[in-house]
């Protein structure tokens, strides 16, 4: 029998892909082009966040058995099919470099700057293949703590920086203009694009179909709410100036909260925290590659292909991770236009494919079933 | 198949195995309690004293040595062309590994203050092991003196200068500036950095020569660096800086001592308890204003003439003269800033900015002289609401029989 996640945990992983990256690294990059107003592209890009799966599950109940790739195969053909895959793996390489960036930059960075670049590749390579060896359902079952370990990590840096918050730091609203706080959000939406092509990927696997709307909005919505939380204090806390200092923000915010005398620096409680975050991240990623790549070749399981694929993931991140400016630069500026591109993109034309191609789909679904 | 996928598994874990890459013994490190920067021995030197913890030594409640060297610190100092050379040239004395994230102070000579601290902001923010919140400090004195001195009751005299610094919110003697609040001030374009200072005084009273009075030196918080970017351009001493302290942070308290009511020989203190204090900014004719407003309820904590407060006029005087002497005070001090340093560390420029963002941007081109040009009107009410414990005037029982 096909394995099957329920709605909690696709709300959890959900959750778990949009937080790791979110809260430092998209806002110190946002920081670098609206300052104070990040919190403000936050919620906008929140916002988006849902329109888009909400767009999603609507085009995705059309065949509620096939994942995306398979929704082009059946209402397009065969090749579009194959071409959907590569762009599914190709994007997701780019999303496996701004993953690695914020799993290397906040342990080599903050804890190990003599630990090669490649160790952390490695370990991560490890972590991500063995994990998806024994499937989704796991994984998911580990982003359900990871949700818990998320809303402690928050909890304990609101109690350990609320006393050095100045509101004064977040106003004027609006400061570098409405227009260019909208256009900051499309940072954070490389979030919301990877969330949501993980969505495209796995959504076949949830149990309860007729929430699939209510649980994904859902997970993005309380997504959104956790990750706010971290501008509205970096901005707050550690002021807009430094928060566009850095390239881990959150890092930053991390070592500057304490709570009385003895509970200070907060960097290990953080990494711990978050550590089920990113590691949710790593998997998911390797996991819809290596679907995708299954799709591409037209096999049974996707297993066959997890080593190659991580492999080609990690000599891919590796080189680009090793240069701070290189991984900087494309998360910055190509990966927006790849991530959105390819999220908008695909699901609009799937979406509107459906129409033009009613008869076909519907005939094809009917003959499958 | 199994048995391949296991020995791949384990071919690869062992590459995992580095051999702890990374790893610090805690015996192999120099735990740093504190940081001087003094200017170096020739031009474009910079000397960096670092105060080591001796762990062996600093055991025990009182400080007393429990054997080794008797000396609860290491203190020694390095010279480079840079920060982080003079650090290198420490390793060349120190067996250790020099180690920062223990770090409680750091400690900035002014003349290398005076100079520019850009350098110093950038090395000590960009550093991984240092804390966001390691306090920042000038000194008149060289720090190199200052962070070895051992000084007040603490083993550790670095602990003991972060110490320092725990009430300063109730004393008001020097601001609290932490390396976050700098790097914040450093980097904002309308406020201006201010340090905490410290310096050498001799008030420490040698227990076996108590007739000679205090004659070794203990730190003492003294005031105020005002900066422009990263430039030290003036101090502020520790009595000019109670209405400055209002414009930056919360502060719990401060004393005031005027003349009695009745008796102008004579003094009444009292302390300051709550402080309301609401800044708001004003624009007209393309002049900058503000409008700041101190409610501030009052303790009498000391009084040297009669006085009580049931006694209505005695309460109304004294409330309208603790209302004059903080006008005075906070005057003097809004008027050193704006008129001889013309520097914004009263961070006024960023309420301003907040209340008129697109008047802002014509304004902050010019902000130094908008600035020191912005006529500020200051009201203030204080109410004595407490005589502390006391209800009765506190005087003698004959005086008392006389009056009768």
């Amino acid at each position: 029998m096909k394995v099957q996640i329920t709605n909690g945990m696709l709300m959890a992983l959900i959750i778990n892909m949009l937080y790791a990256k979110s809260i430092g690294m998209t806002q110190g990059i946002m920081a670098r082009e609206v300052k104070g107003d990040i919190w403000i592209s936050t919620f906008f890009s929140t916002f988006q966040g849902l329109l888009i799966i909400a767009l999603i599950v609507i085009v995705m109940r059309r065949i509620p058995e096939g994942d995306l790739i398979d929704q082009f195969h059946q209402i397009l053909g065969k090749f579009p099919g194959k071409f959907v895959a590569i762009s599914v793996f190709v994007f997701f390489i780019g999303a496996y470099g701004s993953i690695m960036a914020t799993f290397v930059y906040h342990l080599r960075d903050y804890f190990l700057p003599e630990a090669p670049t490649v160790l952390f590749i490695l370990a991560a390579f490890l972590i991500g293949i063995y994990a998806i060896h024994f499937g989704i359902e796991v994984v998911a079952r580990m982003a359900l703590i990871g949700v818990f370990s998320i809303l402690a990590l928050n909890i304990l840096l609101m109690l350990g920086s609320l006393s050095n918050f100045d509101i004064k730091e977040l106003l004027p609203v609006f400061q570098s203009g409405f227009t260019e706080t909208v256009w900051a959000s499309r940072h954070h939406n490389t979030d919301y694009a990877m969330t949501a092509m993980m969505v495209c990927m796995i959504l076949p696997l949830v149990r309860d179909k007729q929430t699939w709307m209510k649980s994904s909005t859902a997970g993005m919505f309380y997504g959104g709410m956790i990750i706010v939380m971290w501008p509205i204090l970096e901005a707050g806390v550690l002021t807009a100036d430094v928060t566009a200092q850095y390239i881990v923000s959150c890092m930053q915010m991390a070592r500057s909260a304490e709570i009385g005398l003895f509970i200070h620096r907060y960097e290990m409680v953080m990494v711990a925290f978050f550590a089920l975050s990113i590691l949710t991240q790593i998997i998911m990623t390797f996991l819809c590659s290596a679907i995708a790549v299954q799709k591409l070749f037209g096999l049974k399981d996707y297993r066959p292909v997890i080593i190659p694929v991580g492999i080609v993931l990690s000599i891919t991140c590796y080189w680009l991770v090793k240069d701070h400016h290189r991984a900087m630069r494309f998360i910055e500026g190509p990966w927006v236009l790849l991530s959105i591109g390819t999220v908008v993109g695909l699901v609009v034309i799937l979406w509107l494919s459906g129409f033009v191609f009613r008869k076909k789909w519907k005939t094809n679904h009917e003959v499958k079933q | 198949m199994k048995r391949a996928n296991l020995i791949i598994l384990i071919i690869f874990s062992t590459l995992l195995l580095t051999a702890c890459v990374g790893k610090r013994e805690i015996n192999d490190l120099a735990l740093v309690m504190a940081v001087g920067i003094d200017k170096g021995s020739e031009d474009g030197k910079i000397k960096v004293t670092v105060q080591v913890s001796r762990p062996g030594d600093a055991r025990g409640q009182t400080g007393a040595p429990t054997g080794q060297s008797g000396e609860t610190t290491w203190n020694v100092e390095a010279e480079g062309e840079s920060i982080f050379e003079a650090i290198r040239n420490l390793t060349g004395v120190a067996s250790r590994r020099v180690f920062w994230a223990h770090n409680f102070i750091i400690v900035i000579n002014e003349e290398v203050a005076k100079e520019g601290i850009g350098d110093i902001v950038d090395f000590f923010t960009r550093n991984p092991e240092l804390r966001m919140r390691t306090l920042v400090a000038l000194t008149p004195d060289k720090a190199s003196e200052l962070t070895s001195t051992i000084t007040s009751l603490e083993v550790t005299p670095g602990e003991a200068l972060s110490k320092l610094f725990r009430y300063t919110n109730i004393s008001t003697l020097a601001p609290y500036t932490e390396i976050t609040d700098l790097l914040a001030a450093y980097l904002s374009e309308s406020s201006e950095p201010l340090l905490a200072r410290v310096s050498l005084k001799e008030r420490k009273i040698d227990g076996l020569k108590p007739e000679e009075g205090a004659k070794r030196k203990q730190v003492e918080l003294s005031g105020a660096g005002v900066f422009e970017n990263d430039k030290l351009v003036g101090i502020l001493q520790a009595d000019e800086l109670q209405g400055i302290i209002l414009f930056r942070d919360n502060i719990n308290s401060g004393v005031v001592v005027v003349s009695c009511p009745k008796e102008k020989n004579n003094n009444i203190s009292v302390e300051l308890n709550k402080q309301k204090f609401e800044v708001k900014p004003t624009y007209k004719n393309e002049e900058v204003g503000f409008n700041a407003k101190l409610d501030a309820s009052v303790t009498v904590v000391e009084a040297g003439c009669s006085f009580s407060i049931s006694n209505k006029d005695d309460v109304e005087q004294l409330e309208k003269a603790v209302e004059a002497k903080l006008r005075e005070d906070i005057n003097k001090s809004i008027e050193k800033i704006q008129k001889e340093y013309k520097t914004d560390v009263l961070e006024l420029g960023k309420v301003f900015q907040n209340k008129y963002p697109y008047e802002w941007r014509k304004v902050k081109k010019d902000w130094k002289n908008s600035f020191s040009a912005a006529d500020i009107n200051l009201t203030i009410h204080a109410s004595v609401d407490s005589g502390s414990l006391l209800f009765q005037p506190t005087i003698s029982g004959k005086e008392e029989r006389k009056e009768k």
